[in-house]
């Protein structure tokens, strides 16, 4: 309970009015899960609409931007520049990931502190896709900021990671979009916002190359049984296949916008 | 002096670019002398400004302020505290200021980038000593709650006169915030929920009229460097990396001098000086303002 | 107008000034300054070699480290390192060592009023102790502006809470030369008004700040004969220093 009200009069902790124990679980579980609606209301196999916008921040070297509902994140991209001095001599580029948040992304105040999980995430999904051979000795950075988390945050900031990168013109295999699912008792919710992540009792995320159909990263927690997750992989796949096309027109229109 | 005129006969052969990147204090000295500056602006012009308010949809109350690229998202969250004795029927108001590695090449993570916790002092004192805010406005009940602002100001992207979009965001921000309904429950505020707004029965809302602050002078500000004997207004990263001297400004609505804020610089300010810099915030408060004024009127008609 | 100030100074006077140089062995360059019962310490160390990371290496880098009395640093001292970092490197030549960096420490020792203004007036005494090539030296000035639009200066802790606003100045140090008088004349002003560093807190007048600037410039000159009759002093015995 982070939300406790201090006892002594002279501290200044504060509390949110938002009551985090106010929330009770949807009546999902109680067997008759026909009639849930998504908070949203879409159906359980829909994704939330994407946008995507490149050149968000113009001193980087290439950036992007990115809201899927109420995720909106920035993802800045750096390089190919000088490595830090303590590095060693490497034939190869390296690529180095970074994801915060605000303090204002949650409902209640945070801390806006990096995020390591997620940065080694981000990183371990998009070095199957870039050419690192291309930028030897120099490091490509790729910062993240996460503006609001409205859910699905991870996949939403690999997806814009690819755009920026591809908007940086760092030369990659192909784009990555990432998707993820959350298991709700027998259901399979696609792209899930904040409320259907808390009450999910196993997530499975994928990052892939549409394209090339190939998987760069893929995270299961939860407990799945082997039917129930080939039907959430296929969902996720086909879906990134969506999203791909959606981001690959993106980079068209401002490339045909640069040439006017 | 056979540096600077190798360097003439040299540029007259060089693409302007690498002229710009070699020798950036000519190139620009070079556009002074014509009174024009490489982004097309004349030297007193600032840079196109937009507002847009309530781009946080967590917040309490948010706005985006953009200076020609120079971006800042500023949100503020409302949380409640326990007064301190000193003052026991007043909120309180923290500021912090972030620069995410995001926003310049300059910036790491891990290492915050050193810029930031004095644009933080800076905004906190300035907007105290405007007393824009009256901080009684932000109690709930008198020496048992009351209000502690969190104002959290993001620089999305960086490219000069970082203060000025900073306090724009801020003022706007405020200006777009919407105090939460909340009631007393068995010691605690909580906040009353959606549904029972209208026919609320046991729960009697504790400030059902304050849901907005009444600002008193609105700060702005405005930026310049001064160099040699050319004043120029809201500068560019590029600028201020290349002319070192700056003078920042801040008015309030009733021309009240805020803050009159140069940190060195090689460049001394004369009386004139100060003077001229003076009128051109004096300028761009009335700009400032109808800007901001466009942005609450556009909000209301949504 | 006149107010009584609670240690019976008039609106101009500033507190009794010390100086002393070289009081610190290790250093390479020292000096403690006090105005009144504000006390700052301050010691400089270098130039050493190479410059730190985002500084050009093409000039003389400046570092400044402010330690407080007691406890931490926070927000206000790193405002502090800032501005004094940005007003040193105005006045010092930094193009003589290119690639090296000159730390600055300031310790406050005891803090009654007017700590930036008493910091910078250290520092550049420290500065001249330790050899480092300056275009001048500087002299810093607090000036409190109270509702009236009249105003005293160099006041003390209390005296700083109490009024509307106060502006910490800092003006170059008066230059004595050999050219003819009004030689050194910028935009129709003596060298010595210009201002290089302004920061100010509380709402005020533009009016009260010019006054302000007035009533500090007249007192920075005298601020400027203490600082260099006592950084002479201390030359003839500065013999084996310089060895």
């Amino acid at each position: 309970m982070a939300a406790k009200p201090s006892t002594t009069t002279t501290a200044k902790a504060t509390y949110s009015p938002i009551d985090p124990t106010r929330k009770t679980r949807p009546p999902i579980f109680s067997g008759s899960d026909v009639d849930w609606l998504r908070p949203d209301s879409r159906g359980f196999h829909q994704c939330r609409p994407a946008f995507f916008r490149t050149g968000a921040v113009n001193s980087a070297s290439g950036s992007a931007y990115a809201e899927f509902g109420n995720t909106k994140v920035i993802v800045s991209v750096f390089g190919p520049r000088e490595s830090k001095k303590a590095m060693m001599y490497s034939n190869i580029g390296r690529l180095n990931c970074n994801v915060s948040y605000t303090t204002f992304a949650t409902p209640i105040r945070g801390q806006g502190s990096d995020h390591k999980d997620f940065s080694s995430m981000l990183h371990k999904a998009l070095e199957g896709a870039i050419i690192l051979e291309t930028f030897p000795k120099t490091t490509v950075d790729v910062f993240a900021l996460v503006l609001e988390s409205g859910g699905s945050d991870l996949p939403v900031v690999i997806s814009c990671a690819s755009v920026a990168l591809a908007d940086a013109g760092i030369m990659m295999y192909d784009l990555v979009a990432s998707v993820s699912v959350s298991c709700l008792g027998k259901n399979l919710l696609i792209d899930p916002v904040l409320e259907e992540e808390s009450y999910q009792d196993g997530s499975l995320m994928i990052a892939c190359m549409p394209s090339r159909y190939e998987v760069t990263q893929l995270t299961v927690t939860g407990e799945w049984s082997t039917p129930h997750f080939n039907e959430a992989m296929q969902l996720c796949l086909d879906a990134s296949a969506k999203l791909g096309k959606i981001m690959r027109s993106c980079l068209k229109e401002a490339a045909s916008d640069e040439q006017e | 002096m056979g540096l600077p005129n190798a360097s003439e006969d040299l540029s007259s052969e060089m693409e302007v670019d690498a002229f710009r990147r070699l020798f950036p204090l000519r190139y620009f000295e070079r556009h002074l002398a014509e009174s024009i500056r490489p982004d097309a602006r004349s030297l007193s012009r600032a840079r196109n400004t937009t507002i847009s308010m309530g781009a946080v949809a967590s917040a309490d109350g948010s706005a985006l302020a953009k200076i020609g690229s120079t971006t800042m998202l500023a949100a503020i969250k409302m949380e409640v505290m326990t007064p301190s004795l000193e003052s026991p029927d007043e909120g309180c108001v923290s500021i912090d200021f972030h620069m995410p590695p995001i926003c310049s090449p300059l910036v790491r993570p891990g290492r915050p980038a050193e810029a930031a916790p004095v644009v933080a002092k800076q905004l906190s004192d300035t907007i105290s000593s405007s007393g824009m805010i009256n901080l009684k406005e932000l109690s709930l009940v008198g020496g048992k709650a009351a209000w502690m602002v969190y104002l959290d100001i993001y620089c999305l992207d960086a490219d000069g006169a970082l203060f000025d979009a900073a306090l724009l965001s801020a003022v706007a921000a405020f200006s777009n915030l919407q105090i939460p309904t909340v009631s007393l429950d068995d010691g605690k505020i909580v906040m009353l929920p959606e549904e029972q707004k209208e026919e609320n029965s046991e729960k009697e809302p504790v400030n059902k009229e304050k849901r907005k602050l009444t600002l008193g002078g609105i700060p702005f500000s405005l930026t310049c460097i001064l160099h040699k004997n050319y004043i120029l207004a809201d500068p560019t990263s590029e600028e201020e990396s290349i002319m070192e001297t700056l003078v920042t400004v801040v008015l309030d609505s009733s021309n009240q001098l805020v803050s009159l804020y140069k940190p060195g610089g090689a460049v001394l300010a004369y009386t004139s000086a100060v003077q001229d810099c003076i009128a051109l915030t004096r300028q761009r408060v009335k700009e400032l303002h109808q800007i901001l004024e466009e942005a609450i009127s556009g909000m209301e008609i949504d | 107008m006149e107010v009584d100030r609670a240690d019976g100074r008039n609106p101009n006077q500033l507190r009794p000034l010390a100086c002393s140089c070289s009081i610190l062995h290790r250093a390479h360059g020292s000096a403690s300054w006090s105005q009144g019962d504000t006390k700052v310490l301050a010691a400089v160390y270098g130039p050493k070699a190479g410059t730190k990371k985002n500084e050009n290496p093409e000039k003389a880098s400046i570092e400044v480290i402010w330690k407080p009395r007691t406890g931490q640093i926070g927000k206000p001292e790193k405002e502090y390192e800032i501005i004094l970092k940005r007003t040193l490197q105005s006045i010092c030549i930094l193009t003589i060592n290119p690639n090296t960096t000159t730390s600055v420490i300031i310790q406050v020792v005891h803090d009654d009023g007017a700590l930036l203004p008493c910091a910078i007036n250290a520092a550049c005494a420290a500065l001249v102790d330790a050899g480092i090539p300056m275009k001048h030296l500087a002299v810093a000035i607090c000036c409190c502006s109270a509702e009236s639009g009249y105003c005293i200066l160099d006041p003390t802790k209390l005296e700083e809470q109490k009024m509307k606003a106060f502006a910490y100045l800092v003006f170059p140090n008066s230059i004595l030369s050999v050219l003819p008088e009004g030689s050194s004349l910028v935009q129709g002003e003596p060298m010595e008004h210009g201002i290089i560093t302004s920061v100010t807190h509380g709402a005020m007048s533009v009016d009260d700040y010019f006054h302000c600037l007035e009533r500090g410039r007249a007192a920075s000159a005298k601020l400027s004969d203490f600082l260099r009759r006592s950084l002479q002093s201390k030359l003839p015995g500065d013999l084996s220093k310089a060895g």
